[in-house]
C-alpha cells in the first residue's frame, strides 16, 4: 500500500488528502502531520467578527480525519526531512516513513524587530491561537492600533470596526495596499476609510512599543506617539521553512524564496512535493517561478499534488495572482501583472462613486486588472469574475481595446463578444469535472 | 444533467426573467438580486441573459475555504448558507463573473437551477431561456460578437480609422 506523508493540515494539505481519495484506484495510506487541528485561516476575521462560531473555522476533525482514513498526528511537527531514506523525525522522536510526501507548511506572521513588539497586548492575527488573542482583547470602545496596512491588515478591518473599537492603521510605506494596488486606487480607499472614522497614518516608521498604565505607546521616528489598548502586528508573512534545512530540498534564495518546484509541484527531491505559501512554482501569466502566498493557489497546488500522489500525471499550468477584500463596503481587488511598466495601461476613476478601473494589456492579451467600488453595486462584483476569465484565459481583445480605452467600466460586452465562456468551459485544474467537497463515495464505500 | 440553456436571438429584454429569479432567488421581486442578467448590446437595441453555465470545474466551489459550495441533486453548484461566511473568494475565483454577493444577509449566492425548476425559464414567453438536457455551451458569444460589431465600428470612426 502506497505511504502518503501530507505535512501540514492548511488549505494545501487538506486539498491534497480530498484529492487523493478522489482520485486513487487503490487504497493508500495516508499521514497527516499538523501542528495545529485543521482551520480555514481565511475565516479567522468573521470569527473575530464574530458573524461565526469559532467552531466555524475548523475544516477537519479527527471524525472527519478518521472518516477519510487519515491517520493525523496533530500537534505535531516534523523537525527532520530525509528524502533519501524517505523518512521524517517528529518532534516527539517519532518516525514515518513515505513513499511521496507533501511539504505545505505555509506561513507565520513576521514582525519587525522592533522594541516591544512580543510585548502583551501586541498581537499578529495569523494563527487561530493568535485569532483568539485579538478576540479576547478587542471590545467595544477599545482602542486599536494596527501596524501594517496591507491585505491581511485590511481582512480584518470590518471584523475591528464591528466589534466596535476605535481603529488607527500606521503604515510604513507612503501610501497604503502597497502590495496590493496602484496608488490611484489606495488613495480611494484612504478617502473612504477616512470618512467611516478609521484614521490613516502612512509613511510612519515605528521605533517602540511601550507599556504606559496598562496601555500600549507606541513611537515612532517622526509624529506624535499612539496609545493603544490592543496593538495588531500586520506587518507581513514568513514562509515556515527553516526545518528543512540540511534535507538537500532546493530552496531559492531570491526574494520571496520558496522550495522551487516543477510543473507536478516536485522539490528536487523527486519523492517530496511542496505546495502553497512553501512552493515556488510558475506564474500562469508569465510562466516565472514565484511563491504567491494566497489561498486559491494552496488550493490548486494542494489539489494538484493529491491527483500525482495517486497515480495520475497532472501538469499545473501556473497560479494567477488575486486579491481581493472589502473594507466597510468597499470592494477592492487586483488580478495577475497589475504592476508593469511595459504594458499598455487604460484607467478610469469616477471619484464620486468611489469606483476605479486599471486594466493592464500586452497587445491584445490582458496581463492585470485593478477593480475598486462600493459593494453594493453589482456590477463590480461581476466585473471582477470576468475580469478573471480575461486576465486567465488570454483571449484576444485586441478589437476591443479601443472601446475599453475609452471606457474601462464596459468589460461584460468584450468578454462575451470575444468568445471567452468558450475558452473557459473546457478548463480544468485536473483534467476532468470537480467533485463536491463531501466525502467521495470510495472512502465510504472501502 | 438538465441545465439552462440561452437563445439570444429570441430575447426581447422584458425582464421577466430577473424578476422571477429574484423573487425565487430571495422571496422579493427585485430584480437587482437576479442571478441571471439580461444585458443590452448594440446600443440598447439587442438584449442577451447570462447566467451561470454550471462548469465543469466549479471555480467557485473549489475555491470556497469552508466547503460551503456543493453540488446539488440537480446537479447545480449551490451556496450553503449555514456554511457561507461571506468572504467574497468565490466572486474573484469564477472566471464567468457569476457569483454574486448579497450584502444583507453577507452571503453569496448563485445560479442553483431552482432546485431543478428554474423560474426564469418558466417565466420567459419567447423561450429565450429554456431548460434541457445538453451540454454547456457559450450561448452568447457569436450573437455578443455580431450585435456589437457596431458599437467597435462606432469606435474606430471616432478614432479615426476607417
Amino acid at each position: 500500500m502506497a505511504r502518503h506523508l501530507i505535512i501540514g493540515g492548511g488549505t494545501a494539505g487538506l486539498n491534497c488528502i480530498r484529492t487523493i481519495r478522489e482520485e486513487e484506484a487503490e487504497p493508500s495510506e495516508v499521514t497527516l502531520v499538523s501542528a495545529e487541528r485543521p482551520y480555514s485561516r481565511m475565516v479567522l476575521p468573521y470569527y473575530l467578527g464574530r458573524s461565526i462560531a469559532e467552531s466555524h473555522v475548523f475544516t477537519a476533525t479527527p471524525a472527519s480525519l478518521a472518516a477519510w482514513k487519515v491517520k493525523s498526528l496533530l500537534g505535531r511537527r516534523v523537525t527532520r526531512l530525509d528524502p533519501g531514506s524517505h523518512a521524517a523525525t517528529l518532534d516527539d522522536g517519532a518516525t514515518v516513513e513515505f513513499d511521496d510526501c507533501l511539504i505545505a507548511t505555509g506561513s507565520r506572521a513576521a514582525k519587525p524587530p522592533v522594541p516591544g513588539v512580543d510585548g502583551p497586548g501586541v498581537h499578529c492575527f495569523w494563527t487561530l491561537d493568535e485569532a483568539r488573542a485579538v478576540v479576547a482583547g478587542v471590545t467595544p470602545g477599545s482602542r486599536v492600533v494596527m501596524v501594517g496596512a496591507g491585505f491581511i491588515a485590511f481582512t480584518i478591518l470590518n471584523a475591528i470596526l464591528s466589534r466596535g473599537a476605535s481603529l488607527t492603521i500606521v503604515e510604513v510605506a507612503p501610501r497604503i495596499l502597497p502590495r496590493m494596488v496602484d496608488a490611484e486606487c489606495a488613495s480611494i480607499v484612504e478617502r473612504w476609510l477616512t470618512a467611516r472614522g478609521v484614521v490613516l497614518r502612512t509613511g510612519a516608521t515605528l521605533t517602540a512599543i511601550e507599556e504606559a498604565r496598562g496601555k500600549r505607546r507606541l513611537s515612532f521616528r517622526s509624529g506624535s506617539p499612539l496609545l493603544a489598548d490592543v496593538v495588531i502586528m500586520a506587518t507581513g508573512i514568513r514562509t515556515n521553512l527553516e526545518w528543512l534545512e540540511g534535507s538537500g530540498i532546493e530552496t531559492s534564495t531570491e526574494p520571496g524564496g520558496g522550495i522551487v518546484v516543477d510543473d507536478r509541484l516536485r522539490s528536487s527531491a523527486k519523492s517530496v512535493y511542496a505546495a502553497g505559501d512553501v512552493a515556488r512554482g510558475r506564474n500562469l501569466l508569465t510562466g516565472a517561478l514565484e511563491v504567491h502566498a494566497i489561498e486559491p493557489t494552496a488550493q490548486e497546488h494542494g489539489r494538484v499534488v493529491g491527483a500525482n500522489m495517486a497515480g495520475r500525471d497532472v501538469a499545473y499550468r501556473g497560479s494567477l495572482v488575486m486579491n481581493i477584500v472589502e473594507v466597510a463596503h468597499l470592494d477592492v481587488a487586483s488580478f495577475g501583472q497589475w504592476e508593469d511598466p511595459a504594458a499598455e495601461v487604460y484607467t478610469a476613476l469616477r471619484p464620486e462613486r468611489s469606483q476605479y478601473r486599471k486594466l493592464l494589456f500586452h497587445g491584445g492579451r490582458l496581463t492585470g486588472a485593478v477593480i475598486c467600488g462600493p459593494a453594493s453595486d453589482i456590477w463590480t462584483t461581476n466585473d471582477v469574475g470576468m475580469l478573471k476569465g480575461l486576465v486567465s484565459s488570454g483571449v484576444d481583445l485586441a478589437g476591443w481595446k479601443a472601446h475599453l480605452e475609452r471606457n474601462p467600466f464596459d468589460v461584460k460586452p468584450a468578454f462575451l463578444a470575444t468568445r471567452t465562456v468558450s475558452q473557459l468551459l473546457p478548463e480544468t485544474v485536473l483534467g476532468r469535472p470537480s467533485h463536491s467537497p463531501q466525502l467521495p463515495q470510495s472512502v465510504v464505500m472501502k | 444533467m438538465k441545465i439552462l440553456a440561452l437563445h439570444p436571438d429570441k430575447c426581447t429584454g422584458c425582464l421577466r426573467c430577473e424578476l422571477a429569479c429574484s423573487y425565487m432567488q430571495t422571496g422579493s421581486y427585485q430584480p437587482s438580486k437576479s442571478v441571471i442578467r439580461v444585458s443590452p448590446l448594440e446600443g440598447y437595441t439587442s438584449y442577451a441573459p447570462y447566467t451561470c453555465t454550471q462548469c465543469m470545474e466549479g471555480w467557485c466551489m473549489t475555491a470556497c475555504p469552508v466547503g460551503a459550495i456543493r453540488i446539488t441533486a440537480a446537479g447545480a453548484k449551490d451556496v450553503m448558507d449555514d456554511t457561507c461566511v461571506g468572504c467574497k473568494l468565490c466572486t474573484i475565483a469564477c472566471p464567468y463573473g457569476t457569483m454574486f454577493y448579497d450584502a444583507d444577509t453577507q452571503k453569496a449566492y448563485k445560479c442553483n437551477l431552482c432546485g431543478g425548476a428554474p423560474a426564469c425559464a418558466d417565466a420567459c414567453p419567447t423561450q429565450a431561456i429554456t431548460f434541457e438536457d445538453v451540454e454547456s455551451a457559450d450561448w452568447i458569444g457569436d450573437f455578443a460578437a455580431e450585435r456589437t460589431a457596431y458599437v467597435l465600428r462606432r469606435d474606430g470612426a471616432r478614432a479615426g480609422v476607417a
